[in-house]
């Protein structure tokens, strides 16, 4: 009888969260832009569908024990029922446990870490855009080597990081301080993150990393402040501010703002 | 110790009070040590106080508050074969001075982590109440602001999370539950007390050398370019391990070789096995964080560039992580144990799947030490991520037999919804949605967006308040019986525990969604979206506090005027149900025999020490 209430009502609050999951699944981690930010989304949403009814089921079970197996008297009977053993319970648990880790391995893990090494290898990476990105204490900034651009800045001379929409973007992250006054190299750990891109790399001292991404979507920090560049490693005093606004733009709108900031540099003359 | 002793301070013999002596010599070893070095020191100029002379004063004042506090009459004098003058107070002064009972230990343990919990849940309140604005305002500085986030997690974790459990509770039951009349170490273990009280002022006044930023992982190279304060940071740290430490040394030879006559490993008691997994991991991997530090700390006095740009920025993390992790399990592995210590008892039920329940402590203290790695997937090579990932996803198996142990013994029984057992319901719920969390952070695409930001917050709050603090109370409530012969409020009790179990499901639950939506951690200012949300768990997390310093009143006023209770109230039955409550120095009239199980129940069971009529001082 127990085992029956407890079933049924597992089964139907099952249902209904999954059927009230999918409602929201296209906005469970907000707003995701990149390519590799909707490996993540689709991860996310496939674990909540699974784990979901597993959730529920120790959630009920914990609510359904408080409720009906509680005492009705405070004195120290002992419970009717006896039992250490069930083999039929024990069995089906820890086989249960063992193929749900063993298949979040495979899928999502193992079968999205094989997209993102796919997405960075070097031979598909000839015609991307460099970016160098330098961190310091406690400024982001942007340099476009193929364009000969050393930093871009926006019109209030923050520095600003443009890209172009669908074109794999080559990130290379270095964290030193070219305005040190003595010591260049004096740098710490900060860590590369675009909110609606789905990923962070840190950016370590004495080393150069790269991030490759695809942006999926034109956007910008002025309508979605999640579109932005963040630092996620405490870096010190400074570390709330050290953000810049991001603009994912067109081909063509990216080259008149290439152009731009090349006349800002004399890179080139009018 | 207490039986050679000619006069105690009880007696007319005028004694300062050991803490304020231990003040006292503190003060004056670190005035003496410092000078000297100050005024040795080569270069020209340096100011009085400095880096070198106040690591050598502090060493020094630690000693002289070690044995003011009572070490030079318990250690020293005894050990050059000199009986000293004045002994152990058998009052209410015994809790404030070097003591080698381990039930009085163990309250002291109890009481310098509740003090340290309010200590460092008051700088909570005061971050929260910065965050409640998009805009620094409370804090003059944001290097203000990251000294408190870096003082709040550094005791929470090295005075509270560790110690209540292990040090606390640990101390003063598992000698009980094993039937020792003491432990084996008992002077180690007294003096290890007083290094919690020098570590925790130690890391609450490091804002009095500069605000330090770098939050409790001490990550380099931040930390060798961070103010002074960071030095304070290192040296408290390296105290507090090593009172975690001589516990731990102190319960793993005491559960090896003080078991009573019967009670063979496979009768051990489930917290028993809780604190002894725990203290294996505690003596292997607090003398690796311990090394760590002391490596920062050369590397910034000397300096040696083991830790920047020079040497290996990475170093540090892998180092800190190798530790850190397994210090999660430290922190939720006596939880563990304990629900299935109460749940039987409250149930009058026998415990299900015993061997499974402790087989799951035995592979989660084995495969902590494989996964640190999961805190760095942002800085790892995409090989490497994968076999972390593996172990990550591979530990919630055995993490899982804790549950099933409990929800089969829940099933069909008569549980008795007292406070102890209703909080440990409420520990079970939280754990689950911290656990499930952790489930989203192994997978690295997610971990690679989540990572460093509040969802990592609120996902680490939920497993150590919500599997620790919890089961911290619902033990305290447990045991305060035994303890103080007294019994609590049941009305409060449970009204407090639904209190508290809303409010911090209302903060930390909100604390995942500002996560993932874009807010990352360390910060006292954020982009004005996050400014309702951010209301709401402030607003929340006061209410928390109020409910755990409401909490703290109650326990304090059952422990003094609660009604007397019986022996075993709960008729529960461990050992230490069976002698008086609360327990005499001794802890047994004669030494327990134990020929049955503690965790069977039903209507024909004996109970389980033999000679259980004559346990009891008469
Ligand atoms: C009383 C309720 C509590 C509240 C409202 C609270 C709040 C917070 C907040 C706002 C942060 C800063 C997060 C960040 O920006 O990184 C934090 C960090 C932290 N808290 Fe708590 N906390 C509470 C209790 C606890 C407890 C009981 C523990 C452990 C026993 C704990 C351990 C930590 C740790 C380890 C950190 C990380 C510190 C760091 O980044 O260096 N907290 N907490
Ligand atoms: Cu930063
Ligand atoms: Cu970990």
């Amino acid at each position: 009888m127990d085992l029956v209430i407890f079933g049924v009502v597992w089964i139907i609050l099952s249902v209904l969260a999954e059927w009230g999951f999918n409602h929201i699944r296209a906005n469970t981690m907000y707003y995701l832009i990149s390519n590799e930010g909707t490996i993540a989304h689709h991860a996310f949403n496939f674990l909540t569908t699974v784990l979901t009814p597993i959730f529920l089921f120790v959630i009920w079970y914990l609510i359904f024990a408080a409720i009906r197996f509680h005492a009705k008297s405070p004195d120290a009977k002992p419970s009717p029922r006896q039992s250490t053993k069930n083999g039929l319970f024990t069995t089906v648990w820890i086989t249960g446990a063992i193929v749900v880790n063993v298949l979040f391995w495979l899928h999502p893990t193992a079968a999205d870490m094989e997209q993102i090494f796919a997405s960075q290898l070097p031979s598909k990476n000839r015609h991307d855009l460099i970016v160098d990105v330098t961190a310091r204490q406690w400024e982001w900034i942007f340099s476009y080597p193929q364009y000969h651009l050393t930093q871009t800045v926006n019109a209030a001379g923050q520095d600003e990081l443009v890209i172009p929409v669908h074109r794999k973007v080559e990130f290379r992250l270095r964290s030193y301080d070219p305005f040190h006054t003595y010591d260049i190299e004096a740098g710490v750990i900060h860590s590369f993150w675009i909110p609606a891109f789905g990923l962070k790399e840190d950016v370590i001292p004495g080393e150069t990393r790269y991030e490759y991404i695809v942006a999926t979507h034109t956007a910008s920090y002025y309508t979605n402040p999640e579109v932005r560049v963040q630092c996620a490693e405490v870096c010190g005093p400074g570390h709330p501010w050290m953000e810049a606004p991001l603009k994912i733009v067109t081909a063509r709108q990216f080259k008149a703002w290439i152009r731009h900031q090349q006349l800002l540099e004399h890179v080139v003359s009018t | 110790m207490a039986h050679q002793v000619l006069a105690s301070p009880s007696m007319k013999v005028r004694v300062m009070p050991p803490m304020l002596r231990g003040f006292l010599w503190a003060g004056i070893a670190f005035l003496l040590t410092n000078s000297l070095v100050a005024s040795i020191r080569p270069d020209v100029g340096h100011p009085f106080v400095n880096e070198v002379s106040i690591t050598i004063g502090w060493v020094a004042a630690l000693t002289g508050w070690l044995l003011g506090v009572g070490a030079y009459e318990g250690v020293v004098l005894p050990l050059f074969g000199v009986t000293p003058r004045i002994g152990q107070a058998t009052d209410w002064r015994r809790y404030f001075a070097f003591a080698t009972d381990h039930k009085v230990v163990g309250i002291q343990y109890l009481a310098s982590s509740a003090a340290a919990f309010i200590l460092a849940g008051s700088i909570a309140m005061a971050m929260r109440i910065e965050l409640a604005s998009p805009t620094i305002y409370f804090f003059h500085y944001s290097d203000q602001y990251l000294a408190a986030v870096g003082v709040h997690g550094t005791i929470m974790m090295f005075a509270v999370a560790t110690v209540a459990l292990v040090g606390g509770m640990g101390n003063y039951m598992v000698p009980l539950m094993i039937g020792a009349k003491n432990t084996v170490f008992p002077r180690l273990s007294g003096l290890g007390h007083w290094l919690i009280p020098a570590g925790v002022l130690t890391v609450a006044m490091s804002p009095l050398l500069g605000y330090w930023t770098t939050g409790w992982r001490g990550y380099e190279p931040l930390g060798s370019q961070d103010p002074s304060g960071i030095i304070f940071y290192y040296l408290g740290v390296a105290a507090m391990a090593l009172s975690s430490t001589i516990v731990s040394l102190n319960m793993v030879t005491t559960i090896v070789f003080n078991r009573a006559p019967g009670l063979t490993w496979p009768r051990l008691p489930m917290y028993v096995w809780g604190v002894l997994t725990v203290s294996i991991l505690n003596l292997i991997w607090l003398p690796e964080i311990q090394m760590t530090f002391i490596l920062e700390l050369l590397d910034r006095l000397v300096p040696l560039n083991l830790f920047n740009a020079a040497g290996q920025p990475l170093a540090e993390l892998e180092l800190f992580w190798l530790f850190g992790h397994p210090e999660v399990y430290i922190i939720v592995v006596p939880g563990f144990a304990l629900w299935n210590e109460i749940i039987p008892v409250m149930a009058q039920k026998s415990l299900f799947g015993r061997s499974w329940a402790v087989i799951g402590l035995i592979f989660v203290m084995m495969l902590s030490g494989m996964v640190w790695a999961h805190h760095m997937f942002t800085n790892m090579r995409n090989s490497e991520i994968l076999p972390f990932a593996f172990f990550t996803e591979m530990i919630s198996i055995p993490t899982g037999f804790g549950y099933m142990a409990a929800i089969g013994t829940l099933w069909q029984s008569r549980y008795r919804l007292t406070t102890p057992g209703l909080l440990v319901l409420m520990s079970m719920f939280n754990f689950l949605l911290g656990g499930i969390s952790g489930v989203y952070l192994a997978d690295p695409p997610v971990n690679l967006q989540v990572h460093d930001t509040m969802f990592i917050v609120a996902h680490f709050h939920y497993t150590i308040i919500g599997g620790m603090i919890f089961t911290w109370i619902a033990a305290t409530y447990y045991w305060l019986p035994k303890i103080s012969g007294r019994l609590y409020s049941e009305f409060w009790g449970k009204f407090l525990s639904i209190w508290i179990f809303i409010a911090f499901n209302t903060a930390f639950s909100t604390m995942f969604l500002v996560g993932l939506e874009g807010m990352n951690r360390w910060v006292p200012a954020y982009p004005p979206y996050l400014h309702p949300l951010n209301l709401v768990i402030s607003l929340a997390a006061w209410a928390l506090g109020t409910g755990f310093v409401l909490h703290a009143v109650h326990i304090v006023w059952a422990w003094r005027k609660g009604p007397p209770a019986p022996d075993n109230p709960w008729n529960g039955r461990t050992l230490e149900w069976l002698t008086s409550s609360p327990p005499p120095p001794n802890n047994f009239a004669e030494v327990p025999i134990i020929d049955e199980s503690f965790y069977v129940y039903g209507d024909a069971v004996k109970p389980a020490a033999r000679n259980w009529d004559r346990l009891k001082p008469s």
